[in-house]
């Protein structure tokens, strides 16, 4: 192979001769010019793109959220994808930039005289290509594991519905969906049901939700808890409200004519104001 | 296929393209593996859902009931007495035939090769005579089973799987016709012998199919789930 | 071997590609009863057995009598029945059965019919019959694409009107439904069909240096039954719609009215063919390549399209097999997924997403490949790291059967199965991941030629960028947790089916119009239009997202004025796009009809379909090709590494240096 660069840069000083050759010739290859305009692209494009990790978040947040610690975790994942993601998006725009903007283009209906070099393969480009997305693809997958194993340990019931436990101090909640509204029925006060969702704050929830016709899918907006809710099963989700206020569910799976209109609201508020809530419903067995 | 007098031996060729025979047979074997992976899917679909309903027994609703329905019942939910299965014998029996029927295709395909192209002849139309046979039967066996189609999941599978067979069957049974006539024609013959094998190969598959079903039906009968959730309502809590 | 022809009706031999072939004995004239059948045939004789069925069923069940769901039965199977006529009908009177029946008693085709068949001398009708030739296979499934195309292009802009519309309902929500549903199964049907059917069929042997594809008259059977699945579709609006979205979750589904059993049949007819076509797009590319093609040689829009033909040969009957499941609740009153009798909702939904996550590579990765394929010749490169490409094609294939139940993290079904199916999702970025890798590698240091067909490939690697990023949020459980259902997942695989496929597509036929119609593509047009779809798509599914992280589900009519100014964003953008659709499709007409004719090889490209006369003879090569280097052998020696005389040609320094000096060196 001879030696790269020889041709590219001659003006330049030789570089010092106890240097490894490796490091010579990257040196020479980021003294290319595009290489330098490529670098430089990335660099911008990255700085532009990097704040949509907080502007995700912002948009989700825009009705009060988050009213939780697994919506605070889901929107933490969100902005460390968003980062690791948002280098490799902008090097690929900034050749896609640079290849129409900054390598010669031409023009016509004539076939071009000249062709391009021949490179067919850089094996060192595809290990490091291959390294970098196959790392990182390690990373979201580590990281999403983890991050669902807390939200699983905060939010799904580990436990089948009539293997919960029976203490007080988890409350939990029958949600059941039907065309086309959400019912929520709380056993442990004497089956009280509503139709919009109180809740206490700071005090574990588990649902067991189910559905009497089709499939709904129950979601808490807010406290970024999303289960489906299917006829003959009952499939058991999680959350602890840290927040007081109203928020939003709605149904997330097409339920039919009316599927748009199947939402109510959560109403998240402090433990005393709950239980005063139950009383007046007639339930008993306070917590 | 039979060289013109004075004309070198050669080998058959196709009358439309002009390929040798025996790249048509290959081409064609290659068609028939394709073929297999889709209806392999299909029949893997039918014992997914057989599978897939016995171990969930939604809503207790896998066996069926002891008494019959009728289909224009089906919007009752069955009561829930002794379940009577199919009986698992005539899905065994049809196995058998259909297995028959593949062996008695293998034996004319090699006799065919031999160069006795009226064995294949003869053993091919018993083969379709046993096709045809174990069509009645599965018909039959459709007609006499002890639940109707909406008589709970299992019910359901058990007619899918014998309406898969039916179907088949049907195509074996045009395959066999075909490869009958077609020996009398003289087109399937010792020197282009390579679509009596396809059939056997078919056949094979089909007996595989049948096998799949005749296990199941065997041996997954009452589901692992005694106690499934009830359905809409929450029962403890 | 010489042989005197005995008579006209007794065997004899041909001349087959210059080489005489004994033939069977000719039965009348060639082609025999295939002389009086074609489309007009088949339609009538289609819509006579649907309309007599429909009317006996009609007649024969009582008045008053009700499903299991009460829903009057009379429509129900009268409107199945209807569809089964219809096909039947259409297939006979098409004449696809004649072909079965010849081989059942063993007439064999003689040259002189095949040559028939295949539409020698038939002039314009042979687009309107059974026409056995890829090429006018080809053609005829670009214009039934089109026609698919605006169906659902038509649908999409009433259902961003009703979005837009935030005041009121401009629709009522049965048809709003059913105007969803039908918008997308008819766009996936399209865009399943849109490389597959005309590229890979028109190309694909061309490409390859064959004759025709392996198996001609099942190549025209899979087109024709394309067409006989469209009227089901269609007639599925006039019978109550499909109203539960194109995944039909059950069992939504067998409470819908008769329209489901249209979506059912459309679905199990649209299998069948994807199926056929995909069988003969296997065999055609593992056995008819040209003498010296070795897979080093082949080039990767083959690739592309044999893996596509893998995953749907192995998933689509998943697919079917699901719908006549659902056809044997509704009106056999089986239970498969009705939960009161045993069934399980989460049956259908895992034979729905077997077929429905490979289905998405299926559409993907054929319109990966025609990129490939252009990238090459408008940068005068050899396609970098060609290998690679490979092994992301094989990795995508490989992992697709592994991930389908990343549809259904939420639905509860198995909430420990969310972790393997996390791992096996995020791990296919790897081999996507290097598709780009190899697009970005061959755009390095080329002039690119800028024409419409390689400014699609910007586009797309843009889009599918996006949708890739967005899809490794999907991907994630806890992010999909949020995002579950929402209109964030409608902008993330529209990024991907829309924004890379279609606009893929847009360039391939672009790329391949000139050899396909013989007509040079009008491109100022159809960038004008290209550019314009891009941008609109752009503002309708960018602020689609952010409707989505506000969190609006998908398929309402009616939401929070929260979402209003994102909607309304949409809906102009959608507009937008509808123009843009419409200019490239006044390009493709345009062009079609009064275009100039195209030279055999307009781009310079080396690879063998451009290689043959156009319009392609019949029989596309008068000899076949022998093939002796690799496929994409364009360019010089790389300056930087072999140059050692500057004074050859423009140095690279020079060459590098000056587009940098100005950002656009016009």
């Amino acid at each position: 192979m001879t030696e790269p660069g020889a041709v590219g840069v001659t003006d330049e000083p030789e570089a010092p001769t106890n240097r490894p050759d490796s490091e010579h010739r990257l040196r020479q290859w980021l003294r290319r010019p595009y290489v330098r305009a490529i670098v430089i692209l990335t660099l911008i494009l990255s700085l532009v793109m990097l704040p949509l990790g907080w502007l995700i978040v912002a948009a989700m947040n825009g009705t009060g959220g988050p009213a939780s610690p697994v919506m605070s975790s889901i929107q933490l994942t969100i902005i460390v994808l968003t980062v690791a993601a948002v280098p490799i998006t902008a090097f690929v725009f900034a050749v896609m930039l640079y290849s129409l903007f900054g390598w010669r283009h031409v023009r016509g209906e004539q076939v071009p005289k000249d062709d391009s070099p021949a490179i067919r393969t850089n094996t060192i480009g595809v290990v490091l290509w291959t390294a970098v997305s196959s790392a990182l693809a390690v990373f979201f997958v580590a990281w999403g594991l983890v991050a669902l194993a807390q939200i699983t340990a905060n939010s799904y019931g580990t436990l089948p519905a009539n293997e919960q436990p029976q203490d007080l101090d988890p409350l939990i909640v029958n949600v059941t969906g039907q065309q086309w509204v959400w019912t929520f029925e709380y056993p442990q006060h004497d089956r009280v049901t509503s139709d919009v969702l109180y809740l206490p704050v700071d005090r574990p929830v588990y649902f067991n939700v189910t559905s009497k016709d089709v499939i709904h899918n129950f979601w808490a907006v807010e406290l970024g808890v999303k289960i489906d809710a299917n006829p003959g099963a009952v499939t058991q989700t999680g959350v602890t409200p840290n927040k007081v206020g109203t928020f939003n569910l709605r149904c997330a799976e097409l339920c039919g004519m009316h599927h748009a209109y199947m939402q109510t609201r959560i109403q998240v508020m402090p433990q005393q104001d709950f239980t005063s809530w139950v009383r007046e419903m007639g339930g008993g067995r306070t917590a | 296929m039979s060289t013109p007098a004075g004309g070198a031996v050669t080998l058959p060729r196709s009358p439309t393209t002009g390929e040798p025979m025996t790249t048509v047979a290959r081409r064609s074997l290659g068609g028939l593996w394709c073929f297999l992976v889709m209806d392999v899917s299909g029949t893997l679909a039918l014992v997914i859902s057989y599978t897939y309903l016995w171990s969930l027994n939604v809503n207790n609703g896998w066996a069926p009931p002891g008494a019959s329905l009728n289909a224009s019942q089906t919007n009752a939910v069955p009561a829930k007495g002794t379940a009577t299965f199919a009986t698992e014998w005539p899905f065994w029996a049809i196995l058998i035939g259909v297995t028959c029927a593949m062996l008695l295709m293998w034996w004319g395909y090699r006799q065919l090769l031999s160069g006795r192209p009226g064995a294949l002849i003869g053993l091919g139309t018993l083969s379709l005579i046993v096709i045809v046979a174990m069509l009645v039967a599965q018909v039959w066996q459709m007609a006499t089973f002890p639940f109707g189609t909406g008589n709970g999941a299992y019910a359901s599978a058990v007619y899918a799987l014998t309406a898969s067979n039916v179907a088949h069957l049907l195509l074996v049974a045009f395959l066999a016709l075909g490869i009958v006539l077609r020996t009398r024609a003289g087109v399937v013959s010792s020197a282009v012998p390579y679509q009596a094998r396809l059939v056997t190969y078919w056949l094979m598959w089909v007996s595989i199919a049948f096998l799949l079903g005749a296990l199941l039906t065997s041996f997954l009968l009452d589901s692992p789930n005694v106690n499934p959730t009830t359905f809409g309502f929450f029962t403890t809590q | 071997m010489t042989l005197t022809a005995a008579g006209p009706s007794a065997a004899g031999t041909a001349e087959v590609f210059g080489d005489h072939v004994p033939q069977p004995a000719q039965h009348g004239r060639p082609g025999g009863v295939m002389r009086h059948l074609n489309a007009g045939t088949g339609i009538a004789l289609g819509a006579l057995l649907a309309i007599a069925a429909y009317l006996v069923t009609d007649l024969l069940i009582a008045p008053g009598a009700t499903t299991f769901t009460f829903a009057p039965t009379a429509p129900l199977y009268a409107y199945f029945a209807g569809l089964c006529g219809w096909i039947v009908g259409f297939t006979v009177g098409i004449g696809a059965l004649v072909g079965p029946y010849r081989w059942l008693i063993g007439r064999e085709l003689t040259h002189a019919d095949a040559e028939y068949l295949a539409g020698r001398n038939l002039g314009v009708s042979r687009y309107f019959k059974f026409t056995t030739d890829h090429k006018v296979v080809g053609v005829q499934y670009l214009v039934v694409t089109l026609v698919i195309f605006a169906l659902g292009g038509t649908l999409a802009m009433l259902i961003r009107t009703e979005l837009g519309v935030t005041w009121a309902e401009v629709f009522s929500p049965a048809i709003y439904n059913s105007m969803i549903g039908t918008h997308g199964i008819a766009m996936i049907i399209g865009m399943i069909v849109v490389v597959m059917g005309p590229l890979a069929n028109f190309i694909g042997p061309l490409m390859i240096g064959a004759r025709d594809m392996a198996y001609p008259r099942l190549n025209a059977l899979s087109l024709w039954l394309l067409v006989a699945a469209l009227p089901c579709l269609i007639s599925s609006l006039f019978f109550g719609g499909i109203q539960d979205g194109w995944s039909v979750y059950q069992p939504l589904a067998s409470q819908a009215p008769p329209g489901m059993l249209g979506y059912q049949m459309t679905i199990v007819v649209f299998a069948i063919s994807t199926g056929v076509a995909s069988v003969n797009v296997m065999i055609t590319i593992l056995m008819m390549r040209a003498k010296g093609m070795t897979w080093s040689r082949t080039p990767i829009f083959i690739y592309g399209i044999f893996a596509a033909a893998l995953m749907g040969l192995y998933a689509f009957p998943f697919y079917m097999y699901s719908q006549l499941l659902g056809m044997g609740d509704l009106l056999a009153g089986t239970s498969f997924f009705n939960p009161l009798e045993g069934g399980s909702v989460w049956l259908y939904e895992n034979l729905f997403w077997l077929l429905g996550h490979p289905e998405v590579y299926v559409i993907l990765i054929p319109g990966m490949a025609v990129m490939m394929e252009i990238i090459p010749v408008f940068y005068r490169k050899p396609l970098f790291a060609q290998n690679m490409a490979i092994a992301g094609i094989v990795g995508v294939v490989a992992l697709s059967g592994l991930v389908w139940a990343h549809h259904m993290y939420m639905t509860g079904w198995a909430p420990a199965a969310n972790y393997p199916f996390m791992l096996s999702t995020e791990l296919i970025s790897i081999p996507v991941g290097l598709l780009v890798l190899v697009v970005i590698g061959t755009m390095w240091r080329g002039t690119v030629w800028t024409r419409l067909p390689v400014m699609a490939v910007y586009a797309v690697v843009f889009n599918k960028l996006i949708g890739g990023i967005t899809g490794v949020y999907l991907s994630d459980v806890p992010v999909d947790q949020y995002m579950h259902g929402s209109m964030f997942v409608v902008a993330h695989f529209h990024y991907m089916l829309m924004g890379a496929g279609l606009f893929g597509a847009m360039g391939g036929i672009a790329y391949y119009f000139p050899k396909m119609t013989g007509r040079l593509f009008d491109e100022r047009t159809g960038a004008f239009g290209l550019w314009t779809a891009f941008l609109g798509f752009q503002l309708t599914f960018g602020s689609m997202f952010v409707a989505g992280l506000q969190g609006q589900p998908r398929r309402v009519l009616q939401f929070d004025n929260l979402f209003n100014l994102s909607n309304w964003i949409s809906t102009i953008g959608a507009y937008v796009i509808g123009l843009g659709m419409l200019l490239f499709l006044v390009a493709i007409v345009n062009s079609w009809l009064l275009g100039r004719p195209a030279p055999a090889n307009p781009w310079g490209s080396k690879s063998l379909e451009w290689q043959t006369a156009t319009p392609v003879p019949l029989e596309n090569f008068p000899t076949l090709p022998v093939v002796t280097g690799p496929p994409y052998d364009y360019g010089v020696p790389d300056p930087y590494l072999t140059a050692t005389t500057p004074a050859a040609g423009p140095t690279p320094h020079q060459a590098a240096a000056q587009p940098a000096a100005t950002a656009d060196p016009r």
